[in-house]
């Protein structure tokens, strides 16, 4: 295999293709790998841990066609290194030769016969906007969960809602909704629960592309942008019945500036460590944030509101709270409660779209 | 157990040579033959001592101890404040950690609280180099070596590591896995762990112990 290509571009593909490559090595060592294949000048660069896939196709000035798999950190770092300019990549029996400017590696391949056979979904594409789909992603990815010990919850829900697409996340402590009227990806009753780590992948996959190709079928999902495809297998298993959880009523409303809020909350966060809530009281025309650190000390502040209930004290984690009003859209949210333990619903004034409901800390 | 309490000088000779003048002290002569001399101050560390097995020769004012290596520990007594003994019986050895030890014990009853489908073989299963906390068998029979500890951290990794390379040497364990199990892990061990092909669940104290957690969930 012999071939030319610009730094950059070699580089930007080459990371993207490892961000699927195990770190764990595992019981298959070829999978630190990137399967490197070229035709005429068409190059195409795979990464996968078995459940994570993704290529990306390159064009590049192709010499001799042929098939490889390279250590995949060591030729992003190598390729990353070169001087800019032009990088030729050749394959001299069971080496690579990386070469860029005066510098020239030879790097030793592993076997190609060992990468997995790796398939596509194969049901037919469906192309939604990816600049909304992305926002939407980037809303309710955070409220997954990171437990392996439970992988439903470690999923996006994709599902039908009237005329679009809803996606739905819980980490059990928080749930974060999100519609996308008139995206339709899903037949009438189809739901999916794809892996949020795949989904992080596509939303920095997306960057500025206009449309994004999705493919699913009973156990995969793939999306393709522009020249990258990932493919992710699906979560199998039933979803929390979330539509019980989100209150229809609640008495208590307090409408605030999310950025003022935001600001406060970072500030006061400063002195909620480890695991210490930070608590919110609301009354009329205003709400007083305040953090205790036993022998470390105390944040206090207030901020003007418009607050309509009994006067409450509700007590949340800082980092839950703070990633719902970082996510929730528009210049103004609502936090409207009915209790210091019952969930807190979050939300935005000016849009119905998107709702992040949390559940408070039981405070003394 | 003999405590005696004595105004006394000793003297060491042996790998060199050392005096303590004059002074109150306390002389611990242990079942197991083992002499200290204690100052009313420090934690632990007496101010001179001789291991077991050695020799302890009682005259009239004063002791000598003698080890097999030619070491001798001179005790010169001048007044004696206080002599008892007591026999302390058989020690049941160091027990871990309150919490960690309760842990291990409300992880054994409930193995599903670390993972789906795991049974407990054994709590304390034995390997040449010392018991790993549980051995369990997931759904699919394969064995499950877990390590438990109050906070996860990179010592804890390299632990189950080791019980591991020990596990699998035997053939009806062979292909066994671990799981890592605290209260908190650290990162760094997370990123150890997950290198070494090691599960991380931490689990919540309170709620193994049936208390009521103050951090609420929806469901």
């Amino acid at each position: 295999m012999k071939f030319r290509c610009e730094r950059d571009v070699l580089v930007d593909g080459l990371s993207t293709a490892t961000r699927a490559v195990s770190s764990r090595g595992g019981a298959l060592p070829v999978l630190s790998g990137l399967r490197v294949h070229l035709e005429g000048d068409q190059l195409r660069l795979t990464g996968s841990d078995l459940d994570l896939t993704i290529t990306v196709d390159l064009t590049v000035a192709g010499d001799t066609d042929g098939e490889v798999v390279i250590p995949a950190k060591l030729a992003v770092d190598i390729v990353k290194a070169l001087e800019p300019g032009a990088v030729l990549f050749e394959t001299e029996g069971d080496e690579a030769k990386i070469s860029g400017g005066r510098s020239e590696f030879s790097v030793n391949l592993i076997p190609a016969e060992e990468f997995p056979q790796l398939t596509a979904p194969s049901a037919e594409s469906a192309t939604i906007d990816a600049a909304e789909f992305a926002d939407g992603l980037r809303q309710v990815v955070s409220a997954a969960s990171n437990d392996d010990s439970r992988p439903i919850l470690t999923g996006v829900l994709l599902a039908p809602e009237g005329t679009g697409l809803r996606l739905v996340s819980t980490d059990s402590y928080r749930l974060a909704v999100r519609d996308l009227p008139g995206a339709t990806l899903l037949r009438e009753g189809q739901t999916v629960l794809v892996p949020s780590r795949a989904l992080n992948e596509v939303v920095r996959a997306l960057g500025t592309a206009e449309k994004l190709s999705v493919v699913l079928d009973e156990r995969e999902a793939s999306f393709r942008v522009d020249g990258v495809r990932l493919t992710t297998r699906l979560i199998d298993g039933a979803f929390p019945n979330y539509r019980g959880l989100i209150p229809q009523s609640q008495p208590n409303r307090l409408v605030i500036g999310r950025g003022p809020l935001i600001d406060a909350v970072r500030r006061v966060k400063l002195m909620a460590r480890e695991a210490t809530p930070v608590r919110l009281t609301m009354r009329e025309g205003s709400v007083e944030l305040v953090a205790i650190t036993q022998d470390i000390g105390q944040a206090h502040e207030e901020l003007d509101a418009h607050y309509s209930g009994a006067e409450l004290t509700v007590a949340f984690n800082p980092e839950f709270l703070l990633t719902g009003l970082e996510v929730t859209p528009g210049d103004e949210v609502s936090l409207e409660t009915v209790d210091s333990l019952k969930p807190a619903l979050l939300r935005s004034t000016e849009s119905a779209d998107f709702l992040y409901l949390l559940m408070p800390v039981r405070v003394s | 157990m003999r405590l005696v309490i004595a105004r006394c000088s000793v003297d060491y000779a042996g790998r060199l040579t050392a005096h303590l003048p004059l002074a109150t002290r306390l002389l611990m002569v242990k079942a197991d033959g083992c002499v200290a001399i204690h100052a009313d101050g420090g934690a632990y560390k007496p101010l001179n001592w001789m291991n077991a097995p050695n020799r302890l020769i009682e005259s009239d004012g004063v002791w000598t101890v003698t080890s097999p290596k030619g070491e001798t520990l001179t005790i010169t007594i001048e007044e004696v404040l206080h002599d008892t003994a007591h026999d302390l019986g058989v020690d049941p050895g160091l027990q871990k950690d309150g919490v960690e030890a309760h842990l291990q014990e409300l992880l054994a009853a409930n193995c599903e609280a670390i993972a789906q489908g795991l049974v407990l073989v054994r709590r304390e299963f034995p390997t040449d180099i010392g018991p790993v906390d549980l051995l369990c068998r997931d759904a699919d029979g394969t064995a499950v070596a877990i390590e438990v500890k109050r906070r996860g951290e990179i010592d804890g990794v390299e632990q189950l590591t080791r019980y591991l390379e020990r596990l699998d040497r035997d053939p009806t364990l062979r292909g066994v896995r671990g799981i890592f199990v605290a209260q908190s892990i650290k990162p760094q061990a997370k990123v150890l762990a997950a290198s070494r092909d090691i599960d991380c669940v931490e689990v919540d104290y309170d709620e193994l112990r049936g208390i009521e957690s103050n951090v609420l969930r929806l469901f």
